[in-house]
């Protein structure tokens, strides 16, 4: 007889919204995902779709093809979730890595194909005038924003530009009218004072 | 250094690769890209929009016709759970029978943590991918970071093992030596807490039980209940374990 937890398991705690649970409960849940637990699952959606909608948006702008890749991005954490490895990273970063390079190469590929014009490094305060958020999404932001400020203004745009706008770091170099070298420099080291600034435990 | 332009995947496919190749040599080079991946989240949850709404029934659907992938064994897993298995010898002496057999590889390590769940050969292919699935969070909790473990004897004899992470909020039950039960009873564990009782399985002889949403403060009990289980115990606890912070 196979032993294992019964559904009881996910109907313990109620719903609940983004950035309510702590990071051990999205890497517990995205655990019982793995063992095909849709409860879990649906308690992760509510939980992620936010963030990956959104930074697939950043990158994709266009918000038909943002939802088609962001529903690709959370089927695929539901088909993949027993490749997480909580020992090397946050459930988060896992699912919103395949998000975020899902986007990326969605981009790139069409780049290949079309010209894509220069765009202003993306802000992400005024993106966000006209569409709605959560609460706990614009606390986050504003953490965030605060943060990007203390960077230089080279280091900053160049995150934005790549992070935010999914730029390679060739194409950062042309448009900040920088070498590769002090792109990939500035990248870093903006990273590390933003994770200084946050206070990142990792 | 590519760590960040990694990080924010602002490298080429084949720099990624490349790179991907490398940080498996470098541990030093992990450590920093953990946490300026975790720093990039950031930058993604600040983003967070409220999708449109549709969109949730729309995946939670899908979920009904897309398989999963089953679990890869990792080398590093594969002896740390190895370490588990053989090392947990309590005061009492002796060993599983399942460990002596234990061999370094990934179809023995299956066979252990199949066999550790109770799986024969009338076992279906699906009961097999969610018991494989089912090992592989079991093998998380034990190995967790924060795994801790505490034996206790149970009364009539045996000893039981829970290994609780609260990182996962999860433990993993287990016994040894306790006494065999005739084929009209067996052992049910539970998670107790101020709410009451709630079942987490039944254990078989050298088998192991996930218990998961457990808290600090809960307590893991095994009852002895009619073949079946029950949904509430009838008996007094053979063994009561609080779960530690």
């Amino acid at each position: 007889m196979v032993v294992m937890s019964r559904p009881e398991v996910r109907k313990l705690k109620p719903a609940s919204g983004p950035g309510e649970e702590p990071e051990a409960d999205q890497a517990a849940l995205l655990i019982l995902v793995a063992r095909g637990d849709h409860g879990a699952f649906e308690r992760l959606y509510r939980q992620l779709a936010g963030p990956v909608y959104g930074v697939v948006r950043q990158v994709l702008r266009d918000p038909a093809q943002s939802e088609e890749v962001a529903q690709e991005v959370l089927l695929e954490v539901w088909r993949t979730a027993s490749r997480f490895d909580p020992d090397r990273g946050s459930a988060a970063s896992w699912a919103l890595t395949i998000a975020h390079r899902r986007a990326v190469d969605r981009v790139r590929s069409e780049n290949a194909s079309t010209a894509r014009e220069a765009k202003a490094a993306p802000d992400i305060m005024t993106e966000h005038d006209n569409v709605s958020e959560a609460v706990e999404a614009s606390l986050e932001r504003q953490r965030v924003t605060r943060c990007l400020e203390g960077l230089t203004e080279l280091q900053r745009e160049a995150i934005k530009l790549s992070y935010y706008g999914g730029y390679s770091y060739p194409q950062v170099g042309q448009l900040l009218g920088v070498a590769l070298g002090t792109v990939k420099t500035r990248i870093r080291d903006g990273l590390i004072r933003m994770r200084d600034c946050m206070g990142v435990a990792w | 250094m590519l760590s960040g332009c990694y990080v924010v995947d602002a490298l080429s496919q084949a720099e990624r690769a490349e790179f991907e190749r490398h940080l498996t040599n470098c541990p030093a080079c992990e450590d920093e890209v953990r946490g300026l991946r975790e720093t990039a989240t950031r930058l993604a949850l600040a983003a967070a929009v409220e999708p449109p709404p549709a969109m949730e029934q729309r995946v939670l659907a899908a979920t009904y016709h897309t398989r999963q992938l089953p679990p890869l064994p990792s080398h590093a897993r594969r002896a740390r759970v190895a370490r588990w298995f053989s090392g947990q010898t309590p005061a009492t002496g002796g060993r599983r029978p399942l460990v002596t057999r234990l061999a370094v590889g990934v179809a023995a390590v299956a066979v252990v943590v199949a066999a550790g769940l109770g799986i024969t050969e009338a076992t279906t292919q699906h009961q097999l991918n969610n018991a494989r699935a089912s090992g592989s969070a079991i093998t998380r909790i034990v190995t967790a970071t924060d795994a801790r473990t505490e034996h206790m004897p149970a009364t009539g004899g045996g000893t039981v093992t829970v290994v609780m992470s609260a990182r996962y909020r999860a433990a993993v039950v287990t016994s040894r030596d306790m006494p065999a039960l005739s084929d009209a009873r067996v052992y049910q564990v539970w998670v107790m807490s101020g709410s009451g009782a709630r079942s987490v399985g039944l254990l078989d002889r050298g088998g192991s039980v996930l218990a998961g949403s457990v808290m600090a403060g809960d307590k893991i009990g095994i009852t002895v209940e009619p073949a079946g289980g029950t949904s509430q115990p009838t008996t007094t606890p053979v063994v009561t374990m609080p779960v530690s912070a």
